[in-house]
């Protein structure tokens, strides 16, 4: 039976540069895969070939085992896209906007109509079919989002970056969709840069450096641990942290803890648990608030060694890179 | 499933027409300010028409010598009817020409009288007469010397001959025949219905523009990349964007002309038929408009300085704002390569000229003509684009 999703030797090229090289990688039905990796390491891009947004330089994309070049229609059917953001007009209620990407795909009359009631409904949001969207809050538009790929009905789901905008309860309810999703049969596809997302939500996860896939398998066998464990804590922030504070904290810190602000996200990582407990409350008591706060069990980023032959895994950039910079670490929502 | 192109193409209309209503109060506006400009224009313009033989010069009358025929010749000036005349001193003419109300001064200097013992041919100096003017206003200095000739040598006939000369064998030994060419006979300049057809035409190329920036917004946005994962071809989004575009203008067209026609009496007095199609061919250059902006533009900033400055010159070179008669020869002739010279053209025909459905026909053949070369040219580049995007570039 072939994969409901497959990428063979795929290879785009931006200019001179290869910005996919050669990936090879197939998703089943009933299967989360997360494509994981740094900024610019060739997500976002491999994904926008897996939607048919992007024709690949080289190789082969397929769905249900038909090529995309085969029947380019037919593909963009089996297919459903979730990009980076809110994909919907703000101004439009959550039904027009449904109803709207149902068209594109031949929906049409009562059926149309019917599929969009079911799907507001299971996203929670039958009572806000009326409301423009702009009025949603970053969860209910994530909601939406992920209704109007699956309005017709797709057996291939990708999503780019879809925890980027949301708080730790939108980002559970959004993985508890996906393993709905995944029970229902559907092959999906993520890109995220999270370790804890590809952890908490993904059978498979594909490690992507500089265009490459580095690295393919579950989680566990992905982030195997090594001798160096280190506690980890994953905070919510209740407001933005300047750079200079996020500088400020880091000096009393100490090199010995490490402290990543993306966004409204902040990760505090240390050598166990007793000195995690310090340092958590150095930076509460440098005024920082906190919405919400978890440290995994098992914490994944202790085990960030898997021989791959670079200095420095990718996991370990996606980790760590913006330490030394706060100014330049990206938001969350950058690809 | 694929669906069919004209579903498809009449789903995105649909959508881009649920996006400009969701605004409603930007909605509103959009229809409200070409009606609101042409108003002005036409209430600035605006000329009695039905008195325009009566029209009178303001000018003031500056009389500085006592004598009794300068008195009579003053008098003559203030009574006439070519004149909406004031008697004033010479300062204050003065002051109020170099403010341009009235334009032009006559003024009767000391030694005028002396013009009273003038005799046909004969030598000597000849006493003066000024007319000062503010210096936009050659044209009403002529005017006002034309009619100062012409009532001073009336009263230098009746002072010489006395009771033997009548008004009647004043009058000019020639009788004047005036005739319209090129319209109606009864066709008159309408100041208010030049202004509905200018403004609205104009108005059509900024929704254009809006609608061509909005564009270049929307493939900015996420909703972009969710059309192009659709089995959706760039031709029917194109065409769905343009069908939004012109329904649109075409609905600020008639609603335009209804305020028009009911607040000022604005009416197509030729065809109707031929109004409907210039209508059209107007929306449809509103949309080729829309997509040009979109595909040559650039970035939105860039597009939208360079779009405004094109619509407002070609908005005044193709009669527009004024008549294109008050427009010198080698710009009516360098209009001519202008869609809006065309469409204001035909618009003025079939409303205040009340021409009939040939030369709205020309005019729409023409508007088209354009309106399909701006298309083709932004279909080729928005393609060009598309193919880019697809190479990820």
């Amino acid at each position: 039976m072939p994969a409901a999703l497959s990428l063979q030797d795929v290879r785009v090229r931006y200019g001179d540069r290869l910005a996919v090289d050669g990936v090879t990688l197939a998703v089943g039905r009933g299967e989360v895969v997360g494509l994981l990796g740094p900024n610019g390491s060739g997500k976002s891009t491999t994904l926008l070939v897996a939607a048919g947004v992007i024709d690949p330089a080289g190789g082969v994309v397929a769905a249900g085992g038909v090529p995309r070049g085969d029947d380019p229609a037919g593909y963009a059917a089996r297919v459903g896209l979730v990009p980076q953001g809110c994909a919907l007009y703000d101004e439009l209620s959550a039904s027009d906007n449904l109803a709207f990407f149902g068209r594109l795909y031949g929906l049409g009359g009562r059926d149309l109509r019917r599929r969009v009631a079911r799907a507001l409904a299971r996203a929670g949001l039958a009572d806000r079919a009326g409301h423009r969207v702009g009025t949603f809050s970053g969860g209910m538009k994530q909601r939406v989002n992920l209704a109007a790929a699956l309005l017709h009905d797709p057996p291939v789901l990708l999503l780019d970056e879809p925890t980027a905008a949301l708080d730790p309860a939108g980002r559970d309810a959004l993985f508890a969709d996906l393993a709905r999703l995944r029970d229902d049969g559907h092959a999906v596809l993520l890109s995220t840069h999270h370790l804890d997302d590809a952890a908490l939500g993904c059978d498979r996860v594909a490690v992507l450096d500089r265009g490459r896939l580095v690295a393919l398998g579950a989680p566990g066998d992905v982030f195997r641990a090594g001798p160096s464990d280190r506690a980890v804590l994953y905070a919510h922030l209740g407001a933005r942290l300047a750079p200079f504070q996020a500088r400020a904290i880091r000096q009393r810190l100490g090199p010995a803890v490490a402290l990543e602000v993306t966004g409204n996200r902040l990760r505090l990582a240390a050598g166990c648990g007793g000195e995690l407990g310090r340092a958590l409350a150095i930076v509460l008591a440098e005024g920082v608030e906190l919405d919400s706060f978890r440290t995994p069990a098992g914490s994944l980023e202790r085990v960030l060694r898997l021989g791959v032959g670079h200095r420095t895994h990718p996991l370990q950039r996606v980790a760590f890179a913006h330490d030394d910079d706060p100014e330049t670490a990206p938001d969350t929502q950058a690809s | 499933m694929t669906p069919p192109l004209l579903r498809l193409v009449l789903a995105l209309a649909g959508n881009d027409w649920r996006l400009f209503w969701a605004d409603k109060r930007a909605a509103a506006l959009a229809f409200a300010v070409p009606v609101v400009l042409a108003s002005a224009f036409g209430l600035i313009f605006a000329r009695p028409t039905e008195d325009k033989a009566a029209t009178r010069l303001p000018v003031a009358i500056v009389v500085e010598d006592d004598g009794p025929f300068t008195r009579r010749v003053a008098a003559d000036l203030l009574a006439s009817g070519r004149f909406e005349a004031v008697e004033l001193s010479r300062a204050e003419a003065e002051a109020r020409v170099a403010d341009r109300r009235p334009g032009v001064a006559v003024v009767l200097p000391r030694g005028f009288e002396r013009l009273r013992d003038w005799t046909p041919g004969a030598a000597g100096e000849r006493p003066a007469v000024e007319i000062r003017h503010h210096p936009t206003t050659g044209a009403e200095r002529q005017w006002a010397e034309g009619v100062l000739t012409e009532t001073v040598m009336r009263r230098l006939a009746r002072e010489k001959f006395g009771g033997l000369v009548g008004d009647a064998a004043l009058a000019p030994p020639f009788r004047t025949e005036t005739a319209v060419v090129g319209g109606p006979a009864d066709a008159q300049f309408n100041a208010y219905a030049h202004s509905f057809c200018g403004m609205t035409l104009q108005y059509l190329l900024f929704w254009g523009m809006e609608s061509g920036l909005l564009f270049l917004r929307d493939r900015k946005r996420g909703t972009w990349t969710r059309l192009r994962a659709a089995p959706v071809p760039l031709a029917a989004v194109l065409l769905g964007k343009a069908l939004a575009t012109a329904g649109v203008a075409l609905l600020m067209v008639f609603f335009t002309f209804a305020v028009g026609r009911v607040a000022f009496g604005v009416t197509v007095n030729g065809s109707a038929v031929g109004f409907v199609l210039l209508a059209v061919a107007a929306s449809a250059l509103a949309a080729a408009t829309g997509l040009l902006v979109a595909a040559v533009g650039g970035t939105e900033a860039r597009a939208r300085s360079v779009s405004t400055l094109v619509i407002l010159g070609v908005s005044m070179v193709g009669g527009l704002w004024l008549p294109a008669f008050l427009l010198p020869g080698w710009v009516r002739d360098l209009a001519l390569a202008l869609p809006t010279t065309w469409a204001m053209h035909g618009l003025d025909g079939v409303t205040w000229q009340g021409r009939g459905p040939a030369e709205a026909v020309r005019g729409a053949a023409a508007v088209a003509g354009f309106a399909a070369a701006f298309l083709a040219v932004a279909v080729a580049r928005l393609v060009a684009a598309e193919r880019r995007a697809r190479r990820g570039m």
